[in-house]
């Protein structure tokens, strides 16, 4: 693989390059996943990125509500609605007056998964030259934990709650990666925390594959307020969520798919679950359904990944891109 | 009418040919295009234009309206010029997104070929879905006419990305009947245009979003901060109607065409009685004039030509001292008795000097505003001149509205 004869870099300290844009006591929860996401991108990115947030957990850092706290990048709060039709406007005009440019389009799982998926879909189709960063915190956290379309199987939010006839979420969430790896993007990935030298590699390499195209990073990134965790245990989420297969890491050229790193002997989901209250009510019938999710999606991703490198990529979709 | 016209051919084309033309012709950098009838021709134009290399443009074939003024709000914003296109339930897709570009002070220019919205989808004219986004913060501008609608799209730009104005202009034109009506359009060079967008180049620079720029858009605002800004949104708004005429004398002096402005006044300087109307209807309602005009009537009309900001002055201007008014609506208003251009102009009854107004609501959902239906509202109109009982709206196609009791 080319990337293997690239120097090496080893450290996660290594890829961070940048300064840290961000004022220091920004108004984050403690142990928000959120915030250690925002700060990275930059550092490893670079400090010329034009940056987009919508009103969302991200807000007040990013896009200084209630004067909260800021930074010194160059941004654009855009709408929940069009935040992907946003980031493209900018990329198209840039490239347009030929300004070198690394848009990062950088959003909650309720702007990429549900409210704003028509325009991500569409700038996928498109091939937009951008990064697309959706930071999954399983739910509209900042409105005040409310369930989205990647609250998993069981999970309690306020307007899924534990009742009488109803006990939490009675759904599966959605494979938002998995989504988009299906459009053959130049380049798909999904990271989290526990794992931030794949988180850096993986942004590079999406900054590389947005010459040719449009790129999306699934990053799971809890919320110990809204799933009821020790702030301390954040990373030790991130690294369970891995460890059960409940999150798998993982990449896509093209449509390709790779696994970053496989998982031996991958824990039960309880492991997972028993960190959080949200999951407090399910009975051992509850967490086996989650279980068998979790079994099948990674079952699915698995096939994918086989059969997808048997699958000869048609040359008319490497070099794609809308007629400009 | 000035005679020292530069070089030009006409071309008989529909109105949404037009908008193509006069958007093709402004140089966007950026087009964001998603089909909905009446509009399509427009966007179908502009991908013909861009094919063929005419239009050297980034174009976005989006996947829905809202997209479309997300896009062109974003490109605005980092410094292009943009332009898109809608109509009806396009337009109230992107109403998120009209707002944002309206308070974020983005100059993007869009066409939007009227037609009705209501939820029994009239696939046919009337001004309700601009009456329904009026106080978006948008400049307002409506054509009469095919050569107007080209006239308007390239007078907009100069208008919208003026330095001192730095507001969104949509036009709005009648669709199906000036949307798909063929008639004979005066296309100018493109020199002629680059010459009249030039003015702009030598204008201080906008503020816009650059990579590496510590700068932000979309920040938000709080308490005193927002107020200033809207304030300041207002006062934009207000310079707009005299930066309007400016630009229509300059507009006059390069291309030979002048419309007057804020309001086009038609035979109104010894008139008794005027109509007010606006786009395609104004047609009709001078042939109707000039008919009654050659009876002895002393009648005119005030075409409104920029509907946002509310041309008040002008109108006053045009109206004081005339005996009555009757206002033709294209739309409604609910919980008034009239038509919503009719209620807003009522707010100024008494700087007219004792003219007085009546309501006149036709032309939905593509019902012909005839010039025998113009000669019923004149009738009206002058019978309120010489102190008759008028009602105070009347659904001029609609009898029963009348004559049951309803308003």
């Amino acid at each position: 693989m080319a990337e293997k004869k690239q120097a090496r870099l080893t450290k996660v300290l290594d890829y961070l390059k940048h300064d840290d844009p961000f004022s220091k006591g920004v108004a984050f929860c403690p142990g928000c996943g959120l915030e250690l996401l925002l700060r990275f991108i930059p550092r490893v990115l670079g400090n010329d990125i034009v940056i987009t947030g919508t009103p969302s957990c991200s807000a007040p850092v990013l896009l200084g509500q209630n004067n909260q706290s800021w930074h010194t990048l160059s941004y654009f709060g855009t709408l929940m609605t069009g935040a992907a039709a946003n980031a493209t406007g900018l990329a198209r005009y840039y490239r347009k007056a030929g300004i070198d440019n690394t848009v990062v389009c950088f959003n909650g799982d309720g702007t990429a998964n549900d409210i704003g998926f028509g325009n991500l879909s569409g700038a996928a189709e498109r091939n937009e030259p951008f990064i697309y960063i959706c930071y999954d915190n399983e739910g509209y956290m900042n409105t005040g934990i409310q369930k989205s379309g990647t609250t998993p199987f069981g999970a309690t939010t306020t307007t899924t709650p534990y009742g009488s006839v109803h006990k939490g979420k009675n759904l599966r969430r959605m494979n938002l990666g998995l989504k988009m790896a299906m459009n053959k993007i130049p380049y798909t990935a999904t990271a989290t925390l526990s794992d931030l030298e794949d988180l850096a590699r993986k942004l590079l390499k999406a900054k590389e594959a947005k010459e040719r195209g449009f790129c999306f990073l699934h990053v799971f990134a809890p919320c110990p307020t809204g799933w009821g965790a020790d702030p301390a245990n954040t990373i030790e989420i991130c690294r369970r969520a891995v460890k059960t297969n409940y999150f798998p890491l993982w990449e896509a050229e093209n449509g390709r798919i790779r696994m970053t790193k496989t998982v031996k002997k991958p824990k039960p989901v309880s492991t997972y679950t028993e960190l959080m209250k949200k999951f407090n009510h399910m009975t051992e019938a509850d967490i086996k359904i989650l279980q068998d999710d979790v079994e099948y999606e990674y079952c699915l991703l698995g096939g994918l990944s086989v059969l997808e490198a048997e699958c000869q990529l048609p040359v008319s979709a490497k070099d794609q891109g809308e007629a400009s | 009418m000035n005679t020292t016209t530069t070089p030009s051919r006409i071309k008989v084309i529909t109105g949404n040919a037009a908008a193509a033309i006069a958007a093709k012709l402004a140089r966007p950098d950026v087009v964001a295009a998603y089909p909905i009838t009446p509009q399509t021709e427009v966007i179908e134009q502009i991908s013909t234009f861009h094919a063929s290399g005419e239009m050297d443009c980034e174009l976005i074939t989006v996947e829905g309206e809202n997209s479309a003024m997300n896009a062109v709000m974003a490109a605005s914003l980092a410094g292009g010029r943009v332009f898109t296109a809608s109509s009806s339930w396009g337009l109230v897709f992107m109403y998120d997104a009209v707002l944002a570009v309206a308070g974020a002070r983005a100059p993007v220019v869009m066409v939007n070929v009227n037609r009705e919205t209501p939820g029994i989808i009239a696939v046919s004219s009337g001004q309700q879905d601009m009456i329904s986004t009026r106080d978006a913060g948008w400049i307002f501008l409506i054509a009469e006419d095919c050569q107007e609608v080209l006239d308007l799209v390239l007078q907009s730009y100069r208008l919208a990305e003026d330095y001192d104005i730095q507001l969104p202009v949509m036009v709005h034109y009648d669709g199906f009947f000036l949307s798909y009506l063929s008639e004979g359009v005066d296309i100018p060079e493109q020199e002629t245009v680059d010459r009249f967008l030039s003015v702009l180049k030598d204008q201080p620079r906008r503020t816009v979003l650059t990579p590496g720029q510590k700068l932000g858009v979309g920040s938000h605002g709080i308490l005193g901060g927002y107020m200033e800004l809207r304030h300041k949104h207002v006062t934009a708004m207000e310079r707009s109607k005299a930066k309007f005429e400016e630009i229509d004398k300059e507009f006059a002096s390069i291309f030979g065409r002048s419309y007057g402005g804020q309001v086009e006044e038609y035979r109104c300087d010894d008139a008794d009685i005027v109509l007010l109307g606006s786009g395609s209807m104004c047609g009709t309602i001078k042939s109707v004039i000039d008919d009654q005009r050659e009876k002895g009537v002393r009648i005119g009309l005030v075409k409104m030509r920029m509907y946002r900001p509310f041309p008040h002055q002008a109108l006053v201007a045009a109206l004081k001292g005339k005996k009555a008014v009757g206002v033709v609506d294209r739309s409604l208003a609910f919980g008034f008795d009239g038509g919503p251009i009719y209620t807003e102009l009522k707010a100024f009854e008494t700087r007219l000097d004792g003219a007085q107004l009546v309501s006149f609501i036709d032309g939905i959902a593509n019902t012909d505003i005839t010039k025998t239906n113009v000669e019923k509202m004149i009738q009206m109109t002058r019978d309120l001149a010489d102190g008759k009982d008028v009602p105070e709206v009347t659904w001029v196609s609609y009898p029963d509205a009348n004559t049951k009791g309803g308003k």
